[in-house]
């Protein structure tokens, strides 16, 4: 290890715990827990969701499959940035408005059933299941490629994988939702300067993008494979034009035609349903500011993924032009091309920025795993500690009680995170599945956007979705997706599999076919119209709004301040009506926080 | 409770209270927004595999930074116009609602 990997290494460490105990809950309570006091402003929470969302499937894993896929692997990057479009255009603001702590809590009170807060709960630890491990995987390989060094014993990867999701399970634990808001935030910004750097560094050294992927386009596409022989580099097989030979800018190395749009469709219908992201949303002071907060992401998502492609092929570019003046990177390519393509990155930092600039691409990757390592606990907190202990297994817990169960949920979630990233290990799967990261992030995707975006869409723009309707979209969207992407990974490339492992362009529509005809079957929950005003209506918006006024000294409202109270849900503070009474319990025992 | 009950100091409640049928109202139009532009994100997404399937042009030209159009559009330009349907959405659903919601209301007209 050297030194300037030790400073790297503190640093991150440093600056994670030391935001976590600055930004620390000072109430023992569910609202402060699990939604920051309700009170995250436009810009902090769009950089936190941008941290959240953008993990290390997309700064390794974007990357990572551009090097190896060429534009092909840019799909990945369009369907991560355009999965925020539905979530603006038909669930931020309304979601908020209605105001609970997780998207089980939401459908389970928008339906008025419990059952379909269970149901939910259980595809929701599904998602985060498929989402933490890759997650943890990239922290074991930043942390091989960093350090390479190992503690009491373990290899380095198990050592990554373990301390990464250690350090997370801790500062989740104790920072809750405001710790983990600002450490998500500050992450993204060095993220974003990580990759800033980078490409200012390769374009400083004279790399032309356009002269890049036209050169690189000339010659066939090639990959290496491990053969009886050893390491050989193999062309791609066009999987659009088989007479033809795939290329770095034509698409085709990766996915046929119907694979492309599949992919596409998976990531952005996923995103509304990714749990971590959308209970991001719960935290925004009104409606308008979460809609304005997605807003933000759109644009600061954007930038990073345009960075990630552009920097997928500098790495492509320029790598086997340093194999002579870098002896160290002989072990790591077959003729100038990466064995592990999630090595793009790093390496490209360790080239013009020797072992400091292997040390900050490496910590930007180790930080974006732990700050949506961080959003998935906090999420499986919510939903375990809040929509089960507190709901059925403890429905007179106090606040205190309900905290400590989301802070337990958060620890055994991350055991067992860690204990699926030991087992798999990445070497075992590069020869197969060139991305893997990104690929077992599509998993996450696929469930979501198959089994959660159907019902929740329908449930906020749909007033006949019901209870029974719910249940059947999330077990069908559920199993459906489960049995398509596996069997997909099962097969050999073809139109048929792509679509099978990208499934939801088929079983989004078959979802929401399911619930349209059992709703119409059965009875729509009895106080419609309360939850239309509740998630359409702006009365709670401007009273927050007006109230931000009169207690900031009569400034206008700006949607990016925050709002000066904490400890109460919205519906508490502006009289709307509250389901089952539930409200007031949240508030028992709290008090405003006026200046 | 949606709406106020008539007496002092109402008229403050009738400026932070929506009725149904006004939301209802909103919620429509909203909802037009919404899908009009979904439908409008749908055709940009769908434009690229056709564009690239239809047009040799779309992958051998080349436009800015000796970039193809194709590849030029994956890399960049999709990303700034998702950016700009959001903006363009969200502005437009921000005013519906200040236009549709929350505006001063005769209190002899009722809810």
């Amino acid at each position: 290890m050297s030194g300037a990997s030790i400073v790297t290494l503190l640093a991150v460490l440093l600056v994670v715990v030391g935001i976590s105990l600055l930004t620390r809950p000072r109430h023992s309570s569910t609202v402060d827990f699990y939604l920051a006091g309700q009170r995250v402003g436009v810009a902090t929470n769009s950089w936190a969701i941008c941290g959240d969302y953008l993990s290390a499937a997309s700064f390794l894993g974007v990357a990572a499959a551009v090097y190896v896929s060429g534009l092909d692997g840019a799909w990945y990057a369009v369907g991560f940035a355009a999965g925020f479009i539905p979530v603006l255009l038909l669930v931020a603001a309304p979601l908020r408005r209605f105001g609970e702590f997780s998207l089980a809590d939401f459908l389970g009170r928008r339906l008025g059933s419990e059952p379909v807060r269970l149901a939910t709960v259980g595809v929701i630890q599904l998602i985060i299941l498929a989402y933490l491990v890759p997650q943890s995987v990239g922290g074991g390989i930043t942390w091989e490629l960093l350090v390479g060094q190992g503690l009491l014993g373990l290899s380095p990867y198990a050592t990554g994988v373990l301390i990464s999701t250690a350090v997370v399970a801790a500062v989740v634990a104790l920072g809750g939702m405001r710790g983990t808001t600002w450490n998500q935030a500050v992450q993204f910004l060095l993220l974003l300067m990580a990759l800033i750097w980078l490409a200012a560094m390769v374009a400083s050294d004279g790399f032309r993008y356009g002269g890049a992927v036209a050169e690189l386009s000339r010659e066939p596409l090639m990959n290496p494979a491990y053969t009886p022989e050893g390491w050989v580099l193999v062309p791609e097989v066009n999987q659009i034009d088989a007479g033809q030979p795939a290329t770095f800018g034509e698409p085709g190395s990766r996915y046929g035609r119907l694979g492309q749009v599949a992919l596409v469709v998976t990531l952005a219908m996923g995103t509304a349903g990714l749990p971590h992201v959308m209970n991001r949303y719960f935290t925004a002071p009104t409606g308008k500011a979460a809609r304005t907060t997605t807003v933000w992401v759109l644009a600061l998502a954007g930038l990073f993924y345009a960075l990630a492609v552009m920097l997928g092929a500098a790495a492509r570019a320029l790598i086997p032009g340093a194999v002579r003046e870098h002896p160290w990177l002989e072990p790591l390519t077959v003729d100038g091309v990466l064995k592990i393509p999630e090595h793009a990155l790093p390496v490209l930092g360790r080239i013009y920025g020797g072992e400091a600039g292997l040390g900050l691409v490496a910590a930007a990757a180790l930080i974006a795993a732990m700050s949506t390592v961080a959003g998935l606990l906090l999420a499986s907190a919510a939903t375990w500690g809040h929509d089960v202990y507190e709901r059925h297994l403890n429905p007179r817990a106090t606040q205190r009680q309900a905290v400590l169960a989301g802070r337990v949920t958060t620890l055994v979630a991350a055991a067992l995170a860690a204990g699926l990233a030991l087992v798999l290990h990445p070497n075992a799967f590069t020869p197969a599945l060139p991305s893997l990261v990104a690929t077992m992030v599509t998993w996450a995707f696929a469930i979501a956007g198959s089994a959660l975006t159907p019902v929740l869409v329908l449930a906020i723009w749909w007033r006949r979705t019901t209870a029974a309707g719910a249940l059947a979209g999330l077990t069908t969207g559920t199993v459906l997706a489960v049995a398509m992407f596996t069997a997909g990974s099962l097969l050999p490339p073809s139109a048929g599999q792509e679509l099978l492992a990208t499934p939801t362009l088929v079983t989004a529509p078959l979802a929401t076919l399911v619930i349209v005809l059992v709703s119409l079957r059965t009875r729509p929950p009895a106080d419609v119209d309360s939850a239309w005003v509740l998630m359409h209506g702006t009365a709670a918006d401007r009273r927050a709004e007006r109230l931000a006024e009169l207690t900031v000294g009569a400034r206008p409202a700006l949607p990016w301040r925050a709002l000066p109270w904490r400890g109460r849900t919205d519906r508490q503070r502006t009289g709307e009506p509250t389901h089952e009474g539930l409200g007031d319990r949240r508030g028992r025992g709290l008090r405003g926080d006026l200046p | 409770m949606i709406d106020g009950d008539g007496g002092p100091g109402d008229s403050e409640d009738l400026e932070t209270r929506d009725t149904p049928a006004e939301v209802d109202a909103a919620f429509r139009t909203l909802r037009r927004v919404a899908v009009g532009y979904f439908l409008v994100f749908l055709g940009v997404v769908a434009a690229f595999p056709l564009l690239s399937f239809t047009l040799d042009w779309w992958s051998e030209a080349r436009v800015l930074g000796d970039l193809s159009p194709g590849f030029l559009t994956a890399a960049i330009g999709l990303y700034a116009v998702f950016a700009v349907i959001g903006m363009a959405a969200a502005s437009l659903s921000s005013a519906v609602e200040a236009r549709m919601l929350g505006g001063p209301r005769d209190p002899e007209a009722g809810p």
